[in-house]
């Protein structure tokens, strides 16, 4: 396996220098330029260590086993760039030479780990799933065998390895096998398990292989990316082990050139101050498990196809966007508009733009339905009013004004007395919204405290009440669980009542239906509009459901591709659609209607 | 009561897993050519001896019947002797064990304060100094964490600490040569010299603990650091850090509140690292000369002493099954969806 990793290497090595002549050699090529330069030096660095390993002994300049009395501890010079230790060997020549047996050990062990705990995995796997119960039965018991087995600390278990049958190479590599191949045994049982739920995994089976066969032939060799991962990280740890049972005089002896003998050999040294000796091998040995791991790394990337590092999100820096490109568009809003968008563009550095030039007014109490096809920036739009873009969006121009106060200008402060009083977000699947770890009181009660001055008592009874109010019996309960325990809509009803409990002039929503079923849908529909209205919010509620918004909303805007196609009021864009992507939503919104939520009439039933 | 029962029902499979360890170390020991009598009693041991020790430990039955007199020997705490010194096995270990002890928590302590700290720091998304700072200091150590040999580390460290710069001691063990140990209370020098009172003893106990308990903390600490790291940061780009910001809550309670979510998989690292401890404390203890159970283990590989060798891994094996129990009850405590799994 190490060979054939090591031929890859060089073949990837050669053909980034030569010109890319033959067509084989493109995506080798294309493999090198998807590579960072970290990644680039690392491979480098790997493919020097391997060469180092297998010619190393032969190209030190000095015999890396012939002791030279007269040359004991010589500090780095010319002649020795790393010293001579106490024997007077050169250890730039020891260093060179000594990478072999620790790599030879580590590879040739972490080889036997898996030519063990691979197949044991299969096996484990497959039995795991059967039918029979004494299959599933023995596959438990292998598991417990093994909780037990790795609950023996690794490298306890193979220094009482090594002691039992006597130092030397090849017991380090079976004790430094025997305590690796759990992992394979985990890592192949759990690909397999989720392996065999796919199609074609079935439909193996149902043309007659038999289960075990196929956990073989189809299944293993779908699991081995994942294996060839953490084979590199584990042949990283299996130089740390050998070297660390040959530093406590349980692995390779000396005169062997190995790292944790030399280091053994160097520690007294280092306390009379000649670190030379421990110190290089110390730094090799670290390079190796580096390089070990890091190329795992990198395996694990190259075998994803067309995985790029993402942008991190980074949350709260959003308060910093970068201040408007152009004052383009920053015309007063409408007098007494609760919200004023002007020429909003929101784009990912360097991308076409996902929002371009959206401009809109809302007033006191009016319900603004935006809509548009997924994709169309309906999300984004909210999240750029909220001021929480994240996922490396910049918004490039326009302006948000909320009651005349343009939100980008505010500072952190202000901010989060507006967002949570007088904005609220009313998002999809409300479930994933509420944090698990935290009681559905405590989220209220630190909401309602966050905004009004009042004692953690007074919060939760408003809690409560406001729970009341939505209509949910038994408030106290509800207070008390965590999300997990909460259905769906039930979570919803939670988001919604949060979003009310400030009576704000504005209420943003997203979907607030995605995910709720369609009876469900509707009562939190109904009951939004309602509060709504009791409390003169007004609101933008996005949704691809042109149903929702014939039947709740004033106006529509229809998104499409970052810009807003057509506005006006529900009725006339219903009824004379001037925009392709209208018409199209439309008719889909009829057959939606007719098979979902009858009572939803496009025409009829809409709000005067 | 729901507590109650998932403790009762953890407690009950410790007592398999005992079990089972108990007889891995028992084949462990008839795993070795020769007889194991005669490596308890050692090479230089007469015949007669050897054949009485054979029948004392009922050697000369079946297997089944000499694992079921290692079990009762182990239940009455008799590990048997070190052929070496001829001491309890037993008490060997007991006197050694806080010096190991008081080096993991010591190592625990430090990833705990200071790491910790810096690993969720170096999560946020802040561009203050202090954020940026954290951030260069985890991305260093998440290189260096990991590759670097413990074993090294500490004499890297000796070599700074003591040859160089003389701020630290020598690895002279737990106490400088002319110390006196404290009376034992908890086992712990540091601690039991502060409760007699004398300061002298706690510094220099002190100092001779700070290298050993800083390597183990640097080397043990990386997955705890990387997984702290990581688990924040997925918290704070979660949907629910998002909903909480935008619904204008205190940013201390929006970092608290991730911090909290961040601690389910931080406690299930910490268990999984514990287990490796003890295989580190071996080697620190070994580079440091603390006279605790590690080197013990390791002192017993290179004279073929068997009985220590096997009551360390009993020990060693005991410890990491504890250490997982610890860890399910505390996730147990802290996510009530695992305690809504589990019960």
């Amino acid at each position: 396996m190490s060979a054939l990793k090591v031929d890859d290497d060089r073949r990837r090595q050669h053909s980034s220098a030569s010109v890319a002549r033959h067509p084989a050699h493109r995506s080798v090529i294309g493999l090198w330029s998807r590579l960072s330069r970290f990644d680039r030096a690392v491979l480098v660095v790997f493919v020097l260590i391997l060469i180092i390993a297998a010619i190393g002994p032969f190209v030190a300049p000095y015999p890396p086993t012939v002791a030279d009395p007269l040359q004991r501890l010589v500090s780095p010079n010319r002649a020795h760039p790393f010293g001579t230790d106490e024997n007077g060997i050169d250890v730039l020549s020891r260093l060179i030479a000594a990478p072999r047996i620790d790599v030879l050990i580590a590879v040739i062990a972490t080889t036997l780990s898996v030519a063990i705990g691979a197949p044991l995995g299969v096996v484990a796997g497959y039995f795991e799933g059967a039918d029979r119960r004494a299959m599933r039965w023995i596959s438990e018991a292998t598991l417990r065998l093994l909780d037990v087995i790795q609950a023996f600390p690794v490298f306890i278990l193979a220094m009482v390895l090594v002691a039992i049958h006597g130092t030397g190479p090849v017991n380090v590599v079976f004790a430094v096998a025997f305590v690796n191949f759990p992992v394979f045994l985990r890592l192949v049982r759990s690909e397999i398990l989720s392996l065999r739920e796919h199609l074609y995994a079935e439909a193996a089976v149902a043309l007659g292989n038999s289960e075990l066969g196929v956990g073989f032939k189809h299944l293993l060799p779908n699991a081995w990316p994942t294996v060839l991962v953490q084979v590199s990280v584990t042949i990283g740890f299996a130089v740390l082990l050998t070297a660390g049972l040959s530093f406590v005089g349980a692995g390779v002896s000396p005169p062997t050139p190995e790292l944790g003998a030399m280091i053994a050999s160097g520690a007294k040294f280092m306390i009379t101050g000649q670190w030379w000796v421990a110190m290089f091998p110390g730094l090799l040995l670290g390079l190796i498990v580096f390089t070990f791991a890091a190329m795992g790394d990198i395996v694990g990337k190259l075998m994803e196809p067309g995985q790029r590092a993402i942008p991190s999100r980074r949350l709260l820096s959003n308060a910093r966007i970068a201040p408007a490109a152009q004052a383009e568009a920053a015309a007063p809003s409408a007098q007494d508009a609760v919200l004023s968008v002007r020429g909003l563009a929101i784009e990912a550095s360097g991308c076409p733009p996902i929002l371009d030039g959206v401009s809109f007014d809302l007033m006191p109490g009016e319900i603004l339905g935006v809509v548009g096809l997924p994709g169309s920036g309906k999300s984004i739009l909210v999240r750029a009013i909220l001021r929480l873009l994240g996922h490396g969006l910049q918004r490039r121009a326009g302006h948000v004004f909320f009651r005349g106060k343009d939100l980008a200008e505010l500072d952190e402060k202000t901010l989060r007395a507006i967002r949570g009083s007088e904005i609220l977000p009313l998002l999809p699947n409300a479930k994933s919204q509420l944090n698990p770890l935290v009681r559905v009181g405590d989220l209220m009660v630190a909401h309602i405290r966050a905004h009004n001055r009042c004692s953690r008592r007074e919060a939760h009874a408003r809690a409560a009440r406001m729970l009341g109010a939505i209509g949910i019996g038994d408030a106290e309960h509800w207070l008390a669980a965590y999300p997990h325990e909460l259905s769906g809509g039930m979570a919803q009803r939670v988001c919604l009542a949060i979003a009310l409990v400030h009576r704000p002039p504005l209420i943003i929503a997203d979907e607030p239906t995605a995910g709720l079923d369609v009876t469900v849908q509707r009562q939190v529909l109904d009951l939004m509009i309602e509060l709504c209205h009791q409390s003169g919010a007004a609101q933008v509620l996005a949704t691809r459901e042109l149903g929702i918004v014939a039947h709740y909303c004033h106006r529509v805007a229809v998104l499409d591709e970052g810009l807003i196609v057509e506005m006006g009021p529900v009725r006339d864009v219903l009824l004379a659609p001037r925009h392709a992507v209208t018409r199209r939503l439309i008719a889909a919104a009829d057959l939606r209607a007719v098979s979902t939520a009858p009572t939803t009439n496009t025409s009829s039933k809409m709000v005067p | 009561m729901r507590t109650l029962k998932y403790v009762g029902r953890r407690l009950l499979v410790l007592v398999p897993q005992l079990f089972l360890i108990s007889i891995v170390t028992f084949t462990l020991v008839r795993m070795l050519p020769g007889d194991p009598a005669r490596l308890e009693l050692g090479p230089l041991a007469p015949e007669e001896g050897v054949e009485l020790l054979r029948h004392q430990l009922r050697l000369d039955e079946p297997l089944p019947q000499q694992y079921i007199a290692y079990l009762q020997r182990l239940l009455q705490g008799d590990f048997g002797r070190s052929w070496v010194n001829s001491s309890s096995v037993a008490q060997d270990l007991l006197v050694r064990a806080p010096a190991t002890l008081e080096l993991i928590t010591a190592g625990m302590l430090i990833v705990l304060v200071i790491m910790v700290p810096i690993a969720l720091l170096s999560a946020s998304p802040s561009r203050g100094w202090l954020a940026r700072a954290t951030r260069r200091v985890s991305f260093g150590y998440g290189l260096l964490a990991g590759a670097l040999p413990d074993f090294w580390l500490g004499l890297v460290l000796i070599f700074v600490f003591f040859s160089v710069l003389g701020w630290a001691p020598g690895p002279e063990g737990r106490l400088a040569i002319l110390d006196l140990p404290p009376a034992r209370v908890t086992g712990f020098y540091v601690v039991d010299a502060l409760l007699a009172g004398n300061f002298d003893t706690f510094r220099s106990a002190l100092s001779h603990l700070a290298l050993p308990a800083v390597t183990l903390a640097f080397v043990y600490g990386g997955p705890i650091f990387k997984m702290v790291r990581a688990s924040m940061e997925a918290a704070l780009r979660s949907d629910y850090t998002i909903y909480a910001e935008s619904l204008g809550l205190p940013r201390r309670t929006v970092l608290l509140w991730a911090m909290r979510n961040a601690a389910p998989p931080a406690v299930v690292v910490t268990g999984v690292v514990a287990g490796y401890l003890l295989g580190g404390a071996v080697l620190i203890e070994t580079v440091f000369n603390l006279n605790g159970i590690g080197r013990y283990a390791v002192q017993s590989i290179t004279t073929a002493d068997y009985a220590p060798i096997q009551g360390f891994v009993l020990v060693a094996a005991a410890f990491t099954v504890m250490v997982n129990l610890i860890v399910d009850l505390l996730q147990f405590m802290i996510d009530p969806r695992f305690s809504a799994r589990a019960s």
